[in-house]
């Protein structure tokens, strides 16, 4: 669905996209990675909003350079920042949004009321922005990127300022989008929010690509064991590369890579006792998409 | 996919609500469509529809106030009609193309009403994630704040033209000695609207508060004419007239009705007054486009 080739942005001296090539299926992708890391820059790159430095960005097969007034289209978009006209009612504001996407005007009010019914907003709509609360302005900014039914839509940080029964609703609603026709591409520094609503992952780190796949396939990581000792994890590391095993170590963490998952288990599992390691975990895969982000980040 | 789904977990303002997401299969206008609807919810917004009633006082007020002379013509030349007094012109339809502060007024709240509050409050990214350019938004605001100015520039003129034929007394006649006036008048008011909203809208676009666009516009107004005073000194005629920059687009106005600068104009007489009018004039309209596409050209940046 979406496209990166070896793809650049940078302003001035700072880089904000460092050569990023990653594919981005249909369906409910999480766009991952710490505040600077480069998701809003690469919404905007594939919104057609800003020039890249080097490199692509394709949109459904179409390059967003071609034509990104054609590309913008077919893409509805939730700013993470405040952006709402805070003197008109959120009904007018998301209908108006619908009518610069090209829809009539009269169904342009009406899909507006069916957003923001579809937020729950539908008691409120007539209120002005002004008066909002911020979960209730994050709601009408869902309800705008909606409103056009656009092919995919990218939501940036779409459950920062929820309170937690919102956030839990708002990933419910995203995760029912994906599953939809609707592409959903939802970037967020929370990865439990990703974890939770998103079958595919995008990691990203300072602009550059963590890591790219199928969020279960990157939970299971086979042929690859943790360990996690509360001291001498050099001494076990040591003693396990004696053994003929790959390892790397990161603080008291020691990973090693067994061809043979119950072997390397076995060896783990001897070396541990004949040291007398306390032995804090023991793990054949990860168990959360932080654990991925940190396994996977360079240091 | 429009089957309503499970219900919401509790109910109150400000719950997302998981009714089920429809589908839409409707009509879609391109980018033409998009600046269609910017340029009218702009018009909307400039004339107060669709806002508090305070918000239609200004330009409703605005309108009576540029069309109440034309009616009072009218009305003088109706009790008139028999007397000789009826064959006193009080004014001409050139006159009455610049007659009007109240359109001033109207571009210095007008325009930074259009534009600041978008920038201010940073809507522009959603309006630029849909299918419009950089271009696209200017075309559209100017085009409303000149829809509107031309709208109330031109009215009264309607309103005189229509009430003085009905009271002459043989409106058909007067319609064939004063046909020129049907092309005059409105090239004279859009020349005068273009001028105003492409100014009005530049330095709006340059401005994050209504308040400091609009004072920042009629200081120009004010500032300039003052110093096209001083340039003038005794002499009541000479080139700081296009210092003024109120003055430029009604000697421009002239050379539409009159085919040369009016005598009785700070430029009359000037040698080629009416080519450094028009060039002022253009340059001015000219500065004014390149500053509002460059403020928006961040929209593919």
């Amino acid at each position: 669905m979406l496209r990166t080739e070896h793809l650049t942005k940078s302003y001035g001296s700072t880089v904000a996209i460092d050569d990023l090539s990653v594919d981005i299926p249909s369906g409910r992708v999480g766009l991952v990675g710490a505040n600077g890391a480069g998701k809003t820059t690469l919404f905007r790159l594939l919104l057609g909003l800003a020039r890249p430095t080097a490199g692509s960005v394709e949109v459904g097969g179409r390059s967003v350079a071609e034509d990104p007034v054609g590309i913008r289209a077919r893409i509805g978009y939730m700013p993470e920042h405040d952006c709402l006209p805070l003197d008109q009612s959120a009904a007018d504001v998301v209908a108006t949004l619908g009518e610069l996407a090209g829809i009539p005007a009269r169904a342009a009010r009406q899909r507006a009321s069916d957003m923001l019914d579809l937020v729950g907003l539908d008691e409120a709509r007539f209120r002005p922005v002004g008066t909002f609360s911020t979960g209730m302005r994050q709601r009408t900014k869902l309800a705008q990127a909606l409103v056009a039914d656009p092919e995919v839509v990218l939501l940036d940080e779409p459950t920062s300022g929820l309170d937690p029964s919102g956030r839990d609703e708002m990933l419910d609603l995203v995760a029912r989008l994906g599953a939809d026709e609707m592409s959903v591409v939802m970037s967020t520094h929370v990865l439990a929010d990703v974890q939770r609503a998103c079958d595919h992952v995008v990691m990203l780190d300072a602009g550059r690509l963590v890591v790219a796949g199928g969020t279960a396939d990157l939970l299971d990581t086979t042929g690859t064991i943790l360990v996690e000792v509360d001291a001498r994890a050099d001494e076990l590391m040591a003693a396990l590369t004696a053994r003929g095993l790959a390892c790397t170590m990161s603080g008291s963490r020691v990973e090693v890579t067994a061809p043979d998952a119950d072997a390397g288990l076995d060896a783990i599992r001897d070396e541990v006792s004949e040291l007398g390691l306390p032995l804090n975990t023991l793990a054949t895969r990860l168990t959360s998409l932080d654990e991925v982000f940190v396994h996977r980040t360079p240091r | 996919m429009s089957d309503p789904v499970s219900a919401p977990t509790s109910a109150g303002a400000g719950r997302v609500y998981d009714r089920g997401y429809r589908r839409y299969d409707g009509p879609r206008g391109g980018r033409r469509a998009a600046v269609q609807a910017l340029f009218l919810g702009s018009i909307r917004r400039a004339l107060g529809l669709r806002r508090s009633w305070k918000q239609k006082v200004l330009p409703w007020l605005l309108l009576a106030v540029t069309a109440a002379p034309a009616a009072v013509f009218v009305g003088v030349a109706y009790v008139t009609r028999n007397t000789p007094a009826a064959e006193v012109e009080f004014i001409t339809y050139r006159d009455y193309v610049g007659i009007s502060t109240a359109l001033l007024l109207f571009v210095a709240a007008t325009a930074p009403d259009l534009i600041c509050p978008e920038r201010r409050q940073r809507v522009l990214p959603l309006i630029f994630s849909r299918p419009l350019t950089g271009g696209d938004y200017v075309l559209a605001k100017a085009g409303a704040v000149f829809a509107v100015v031309f709208a109330f520039g031109f009215l009264p003129q309607v309103l005189l033209f229509v009430g003085q034929m009905l009271v002459s007394d043989a409106a058909l006649a007067y319609l064939r000695e004063n046909a020129e006036i049907l092309w005059q008048a409105p090239l004279s008011v859009a020349i005068l609207a273009t001028y105003l909203a492409l100014l009005g809208t530049a330095i709006a676009s340059l401005a994050s508060r209504r308040m400091v666009a609009a004072a920042a516009f009629l200081g120009l107004v004010l500032v300039s004419s003052t110093v096209s005073a001083v340039l003038l000194g005794s002499s009541s005629q000479g080139l700081g007239a296009l210092v003024n920059v109120m003055g430029i687009p009604l000697f421009v106005r002239d050379l539409v009705f009159l085919g040369h600068i009016g005598d009785d104009t700070p430029l009359g007489g000037v040698s080629s007054g009416g080519v450094l009018a028009v060039a002022c004039y253009l340059a001015v309209t000219g500065a004014c486009v390149i500053i509002l596409l460059a403020r928006y050209r961040w929209a593919e940046r």
